[in-house]
């Protein structure tokens, strides 16, 4: 069974229609990519899966669970337990350090953990960085600390909305490696959005958005 | 008039169903909680066995005797379940106090009627007082019927109000507050409240037991003596007994009684907020803290009932501290005189009864010096006579505090049960003869004893 089944989902806002009718299916420990135009749906299709946002029909099941009917409350139960989300713009809290930053994360989730949120920094490389705020750090490492705190609570499905956007292609290349890294270690799911096909190549799959259809999916090398 | 005794009628039954209906709600969302929401009926049951208490009450006459033996009953039932609840929070502490009962109380065939016993225990003594409450006020009503239909009427209105609620009430919400412990503790804390034969204060918890360690501090000290074979009252004059009487004064015993209530209490909620926590077995660390998260969690919310109550026991140390202790029965006393050497005090007249379970005292004034002697039934229905004064302190002699008759100038309680004893701070007992209409004594006797406690010397020799 997929890890992940989008069944007829379809979005309509007041003025446009984002998804219409899309059918897919993940498996679990998979990186897929979603790329396409502005205004093709890709984002919206990530906030779908990530229950951000609802869908006006149709139905998502991840891993075993159909989130379309969720209450809130239990739709944040669920998104605090099974996904880590990454953003373009990091979403830091300023006056935190880069360990408060990730153990409030924890805490959110459950109970804070200074040992590990320290160890899990180490792991994206800023054990040099621990105590520094977000303002005293740089725009890579800001993301690589988001990333720390998106994987934290050890979620099954990673989703990334352009969390390279923001950066230069040295510390892209840093980003990326280190999600193949954590990737390989894990076997998260991860679902990513980019409109740059340099980034897009990092995966095993892309599927290609257009008009709110998936208009091409195929499976690539892992890099 | 009139109306303030349907009103009081109807506030008596509402507060029972009021304080049934808290109970019930606790108790079944416990139940829920732990998957045994069937025992719940047994719960019910306990109730309906209470109501032949005043079933029966309402049969009796109201005498001092019935409201002496209800109200103790109210007493004891509340210390039945702060002990049942201390004992237990003690067992979650970390002690393993129970170990085998605690099995056998997972067995419906054990726990259902221990859950009918406790039930009707717990509301028996209430229904009872509230009965012969209800007895008083229709006495002073015109048409009786009228205070019992505003009773009902306040059963009715209370029960009523909890099944209109009953959609709204969070039952998981609610029972994952309680464990067994803390289920004793709350019902326990609402019949403090809510348990009085009236209103809010028919109960008092604190002086209580403070009586309890005063006259238990008092019994210590006289009996290290005595292991000591030290000669007390001779050796030791007035001041030094004021220094030592500070154990069983009502200071020192408020203090104690204190740290008596909230010491098991207090060791349970260190041991929620600080007692270590188990590292879970767990695939990953955001499980395991997960499974810490809420392991930690239920502890602070099972404290919540714990920590209500120790709030509420210091409430009502710092409200009602020693305040109780101080409000003693004094009667005036009554004039007797001396005819051929005797005294004779007569056991009923038209304005007293010696054997109604009241002290009361008698002065003989005799060659311009002014004696005082006092008579009380004890529990065994014999009278005792005594000295309105003891061997230690200067004679400010006695007032009556439920079971006991209590020193005026050191505050020392004595039981009335052990009236008759000689020596320390029991009342002097005097020898007498008692007939069909008089008590008798002869009142050399009354001479020589009082001579040596005004005078204060030579006290062994009073003995």
């Amino acid at each position: 069974m997929a890890f992940i089944k989008l069944d007829s989902a379809s979005k309509i806002y007041e003025t446009a229609q984002a998804l219409r009718g899309v059918d897919l299916e993940v498996e679990q420990g998979q990186w897929l990519n979603i790329v396409g135009p502005s205004g093709s749906g890709k984002s919206t299709l990530l906030n779908v899966i990530g229950g951000l946002d609802s869908l006006s029909s149709g139905n998502v099941v991840i891993d075993g669970a159909e989130i379309t009917g969720l209450s809130e409350d239990a739709m944040a139960v669920f998104r605090r337990e099974r996904i880590g989300f990454v953003f373009q713009q990091a979403h830091l809290i300023p006056y935190l350090n880069a360990v408060e930053n990730v153990m409030l994360s924890q805490y959110f989730h459950s109970m804070s953990d200074e040992d590990e949120a320290i160890e899990a920094l180490k792991r994206v490389g800023l054990g040099h960085r621990l105590t520094h705020r977000p303002s005293q750090l740089s725009g890579g490492e800001q993301q690589r600390v988001c990333i720390a705190r998106a994987l934290i609570n050890s979620p099954k499905l990673l989703l990334a909305d352009e969390p390279t956007g923001n950066l230069d292609r040295e510390n892209t290349r840093i980003i990326l490696e280190l999600l193949k890294k954590l990737h390989q270690e894990e076997h998260f799911t991860i679902i990513l959005v980019t409109h740059d096909p340099f980034v897009s190549q990092w995966g095993q799959r892309i599927i290609t958005m257009e008009d709110g259809k998936i208009k091409c999916d195929e499976f690539i090398c892992y890099l | 008039m009139s109306s303030s005794v349907i009103y009081e009628a109807f506030w008596v039954g509402l507060k029972e169903a009021l304080k049934a209906g808290l109970v019930w709600i606790v108790l079944f969302s416990f139940l829920q909680v732990i998957d045994r929401k069937k025992l719940s009926g047994f719960f019910l049951y306990g109730i309906l066995l209470a109501l032949i208490c005043p079933l029966y009450v309402f049969t009796l006459p109201v005498t001092p005797q019935l409201k002496e033996l209800i109200s103790r009953s109210i007493d004891t039932s509340f210390a039945l379940f702060f002990i049942l609840s201390a004992f237990l929070l003690a067992h979650g502490s970390g002690m393993n106090l129970l170990g085998a009962i605690e099995r056998a109380f997972g067995k419906t065939v054990i726990a259902a009627p221990v859950l009918l016993l406790l039930s009707a225990l717990y509301f028996a003594p209430d229904f009872a007082g509230n009965s012969v409450f209800l007895m008083e006020l229709a006495e002073v009503k015109e048409s009786p019927a009228a205070v019992y239909i505003s009773a009902t009427a306040g059963i009715v209105f209370g029960l009523a109000a909890f099944y209109a609620a009953r959609k709204k009430i969070r039952v998981d919400f609610i029972g994952s507050f309680f464990g067994l412990p803390q289920l004793f503790l709350f019902i326990a804390m609402i019949k403090l409240l809510g348990g009085g034969i009236k209103g809010f204060s028919g109960i008092s918890l604190i002086p209580s037991v403070q009586t309890g360690f005063m006259k238990f501090f008092h019994d210590f000290v006289h009996q290290v003596f005595v292991i000591l074979m030290v000669p007390d009252h001779p050796l030791l004059k007035t001041t030094a007994w004021n220094f030592i009487g500070i154990l069983f004064g009502p200071n020192f015993s408020s203090v104690a009684a204190l740290a008596a209530l909230l010491a098991i209490p207090m060791l349970f909620l260190s041991h929620s907020f600080l007692g270590p926590v188990p590292e879970p077995e767990a695939e990953t660390p955001a499980d395991r803290r997960k499974i810490k998260g809420l392991f930690m969690s239920d502890r602070k919310r099972k404290a919540v009932s714990v920590l209500l109550f120790v709030i509420f026991i210091v409430v009502a140390w710092f409200s009602e501290s020693g305040e109780n202790i101080s409000k003693l029965y004094i009667p005036k006393p009554r004039p007797v005189v001396e005819d051929k050497g005797t005294v004779m005090i007569p056991l009923k007249d038209p304005t007293m009864d010696v054997r109604d379970g009241a002290l009361y005292k008698f002065s003989l004034s005799y060659r311009g010096e002014e004696m005082r002697i006092l008579v009380i039934k004890k529990d065994d229905g014999k009278l005792s006579v005594c000295l309105d004064a003891c061997e230690i302190c200067p004679p400010r002699g006695y007032g009556q505090k439920q079971g006991f008759v209590v020193c005026i100038y050191c505050n020392t309680p004595i039981p009335v049960a052990t009236l008759g004893q000689p020596g320390g701070c029991n009342p002097i007992p005097l020898h007498v003869l008692i007939d069909d209409n008089f008590i008798r004594i002869d009142v050399s006797e009354i001479l020589q004893k009082w001579d040596y406690v005004k005078s204060g010397k030579g006290k062994e020799s009073v003995k």
